[in-house]
């Protein structure tokens, strides 16, 4: 009998890695599945995968996994927000104030109305404040991708992806000072009141004009239109993401800046923003399943109720403040409609928010899930479809 | 019966098609529907219209006597376009293509008329993406206008390599100074009037024409110039889109004091000969500008488009004065002697910057005028 010592234990245990790659496997075959026969968005596809292997369905992905992957998320979100950072031209609210005006209504109406509502189903306020903040934003994520895979050009297309990038920052900056006057961390000190977002705002943009200086830099070194480019603008989010988590920034806003400062330093060679090509497909892979792995289906059907009311309010909120600036910022009202459905889709980082603050503020965690998870699940499979239909009804998509 | 309405002479109208693109890729982009919705809201001058794709929109100023008014309704229409283009967040440029524009990216715009047009030359709509603009000039009666576009042909060159602007096409340098004309080639009712003088024989030409199926109106005759009878004009449509609306309103004013000398001094014969050099002199002012070579089919004589555009000046000083287009005459004499055109303008910016979204940016802010 020979010692055959080169056999492995059986059966084998691959490390973390392996089921990483078996569930991307399988959130693409979805995603194409649903393309295919089903013919919904693929990013639908991928978030049914996520469910199904995680938590909620077969299990094979858990919450210590999910954690361990923070910063491969992390990325792949920042690669989503460079990449809508620079498609948006700031220079546009410049052109025509009424858009910002519209940015700011249909964040506030939509905060107004959830908040109201909450307040009415008698939630605590600093819960009902911090949810409705949340409930505010768009997906930029969602938005980015449906808006590609419709290769999407247009009012509407424009429009939806500059408010998206502009209450996306406005949600991070809420939630950041909410936490903090929940936390009874101002102690009624208005001079840190005040001080707290001018370190929030400067600070990201500060580190963004650094990565973007950075790039610009590099650029220079290198043949115009180079593959390496695509690696240098990876590693400027990388750094960004990691600076911005050291220094207690919004890594949201530093990574959208970070896109816009690129490619206005980019200005004298003009050329095309960056594109990640298959990275960001793998990036936008990695962002949707696990998503869907991390959302919450088994929410008291009250919960399902309150998720139900916080989407029918939050809609009513943007097509207010989307209305109501519609004519002085010269969209057509039938377009506008449009545009308030294609901001439907909420943002999965208000998960990811969410379990912050179940964290940081348990007191706030029962309330929390109670109404925002529900929310959040509606909206991950109803999004992609309102932005898709808003989309395509304006005449804007060119690959169906 | 095609009945020409006769119009004051030597009036002039101008159309310009101009291009929408994205101010952050500088690509064209769709927005000819949100631009028409936001500029039909108040009064304002000339008349804007959607064109065959979404990435294009046509201008046209009204009638005018003399230079000096249409460049300022050119201008007054630029700026309203340019405000709305502002709060859209769009680019309105001139130039004859865009520079790397892909074809199969183009949607048709949804009319009755533009989806025919489609269904029948298939690609060749959505590649007849080009820019132009078009001359009218005011004629008394048909045979007066017959007259005059056969007379004109003899220099359609002058009026392709001055506002030449089609330099780039597809991504690439076509070698060509206007390669739009190229696209125009394509099609099967391009070309030439038929050498008719009379309205009455003309007349008859369509008849058979649309009796053979061919056509149905005389939009479906794409030539170089060609009568347009329900306005009382000639339409000059050899011309890329200029850059600038400058340039626009001096093409016009060139082609007005043509024709005031041409109805004048009937410098020369009309005979169906000249047209043996007239493709010749056409293919020279579309690939080499103003720097190409024209035989002259009076004397047979061949020489550069430039000389023979500065002599052609010489006789026309007279009527500059009296049609008070002066200004017009000295830029386009400043033109023709520089060698300047807006496809050298645009090649030597390309030389500068190698980047054909840079072009795209400077064409934008040259159309503005600021």
């Amino acid at each position: 009998m020979h010692e055959l010592f080169f056999l492995p234990e059986w059966p084998p245990r691959p490390g973390g890695v392996a089921w990483i790659a078996v569930m991307l496997v399988l959130a693409v075959a979805a995603g194409e599945a649903a393309s295919r026969w089903l013919r919904l968005p693929r990013i639908i596809g991928y978030v049914g995968a996520g469910v199904a292997l995680g938590p909620q369905g077969v299990g094979f992905v858990d919450r210590a996994a999910l954690g361990e992957l923070r910063l491969f998320l992390d990325v792949a979100l920042g690669i989503v927000l460079y990449e809508l950072g620079s498609r948006v031209d700031l220079a546009w609210l410049r052109r025509n104030p009424w858009l910002a005006a519209t940015s700011l209504a249909e964040s506030a109406f939509a905060f107004g109305a959830v908040l109201a509502l909450l307040l009415v189903l008698e939630v605590a306020a600093p819960v009902a404040a911090v949810v409705a903040a949340i409930a505010a934003g768009t997906s930029p994520a969602v938005v980015t991708t449906i808006a590609r895979e419709l290769r999407a050009r247009g009012q509407v297309t424009d429009r939806l992806l500059l408010l998206t990038a502009l209450d996306s920052v406005y949600v991070f900056l809420a939630v950041a000072m909410l936490y903090a006057w929940v936390g009874l961390e101002y102690r009624g000190d208005w001079m840190a009141m005040a001080l707290h977002p001018a370190y929030l705002i400067a600070g990201s943009l500060a580190l963004a004009a650094a990565g973007a200086a950075l790039v610009a830099v590099a650029r220079r070194m290198l043949p115009p239109r180079s593959d390496a480019d695509v690696v240098i603008a990876l590693a400027a989010i990388v750094l960004t993401v990691a600076f911005a988590d050291a220094l207690d920034l919004p890594v949201v806003l530093a990574l959208l800046a970070l896109g816009a400062l690129a490619r206005s330093f980019d200005r004298d060679r003009a050329v095309p923003p960056a594109t990640f090509g298959p990275v960001e497909a793998l990036a936008v892979v990695v962002l949707f399943a696990f998503t869907g792995a991390m959302l919450e289906f088994q929410v008291a059907p009250l919960a399902a109720v309150a998720g139900l009311g916080i989407v029918a309010a939050r809609a009513l909120g943007k097509a207010i403040g989307v209305f109501a600036f519609a004519r002085p910022s010269g969209l057509a009202l039938r377009k506008a409609s449009l545009l308030a459905v294609a901001l439907t889709p909420m943002s999965g980082l208000a998960l990811v928010m969410a379990e912050q603050a179940a964290v940081a503020y348990p007191e706030l965690a029962p309330g929390l899930a109670l109404t925002l998870l529900a929310a959040i699940a509606i909206l991950e499979i109803m999004g992609p479809l309102a932005t898709r239909f808003a989309l395509s009804r304006a005449g804007e998509a060119r690959a169906q | 019966m095609l009945e020409f309405k006769p119009s004051a002479p030597l009036t002039l109208g101008v159309e310009l098609e101009m291009q929408i693109v994205d101010r952050l890729d500088w690509d064209l982009t769709r927005g000819a529907s949100d631009l028409l919705a936001l500029v039909a809201r108040r009064p304002h001058p000339g008349d804007i219209k959607p064109e065959i794709t979404e990435s294009m929109i046509e201008v046209s100023t009204g009638i005018h006597r003399a230079h000096g008014t249409l460049v300022t309704e050119l201008r007054a229409i630029r700026d309203v376009l340019v405000a709305a283009a502002d709060r859209l967040n769009l680019g309105i440029c001139g130039g004859g293509t865009h520079p790397f524009q892909h074809w199969s990216d183009r949607q048709i715009f949804d009319t009755p008329r533009f989806r025919y047009v489609s269904e029948l030359y298939g690609y060749l709509a959505k590649q007849f993406t080009v820019f132009g603009q078009h001359i009218h000039v005011g004629c008394a009666d048909g045979d007066e206008a017959l007259r005059q576009l056969h007379a004109l042909g003899r220099f359609i060159p002058h009026f392709i390599a001055l506002s030449a602007a089609s330099p780039y096409s597809q991504g690439a340098d076509t070698s060509f100074d206007s390669s739009r004309l190229n696209a125009v080639f394509a099609f099967p009712l391009s070309g030439r009037a038929p050498f008719l003088l009379s309205w009455r024989e003309f007349d008859a030409y369509f008849e058979r024409m649309r009796g053979y199926g061919i056509v149905e109106s005389m939009k479906d005759f794409y030539w170089d110039i060609r009568p347009k009878p329900e306005y009382g004009t000639i339409e000059i449509r050899v011309c890329d889109t200029p850059l600038t609306v400058e340039r626009a309103a001096a093409l016009a004013a060139y082609a007005q004091m043509l024709c005031r000398w041409l109805a004048a001094e009937r410098p020369f014969p009309l005979t169906e000969d000249l047209y043996l050099v007239y493709n010749y002199n056409r293919f020279q002012a579309c690939r080499f500008g103003l720097a190409g070579n024209v035989i002259d089919p009076a004397t047979r004589s061949e020489r550069p488009i430039r000389d023979d555009i500065l002599a052609t000046l010489e006789a026309l000083a007279p009527h500059a004065a009296g049609l008070d287009a002066r200004d017009a005459h000295r830029r386009v004499l400043a033109w023709a002697s520089e060698g300047a055109s807006d496809a050298r303008w645009l090649r030597e910016l390309y030389q500068e910057s190698h980047s054909l979204p840079e072009l795209v940016r400077r064409q934008v802010e040259r159309f503005r005028g600021a």
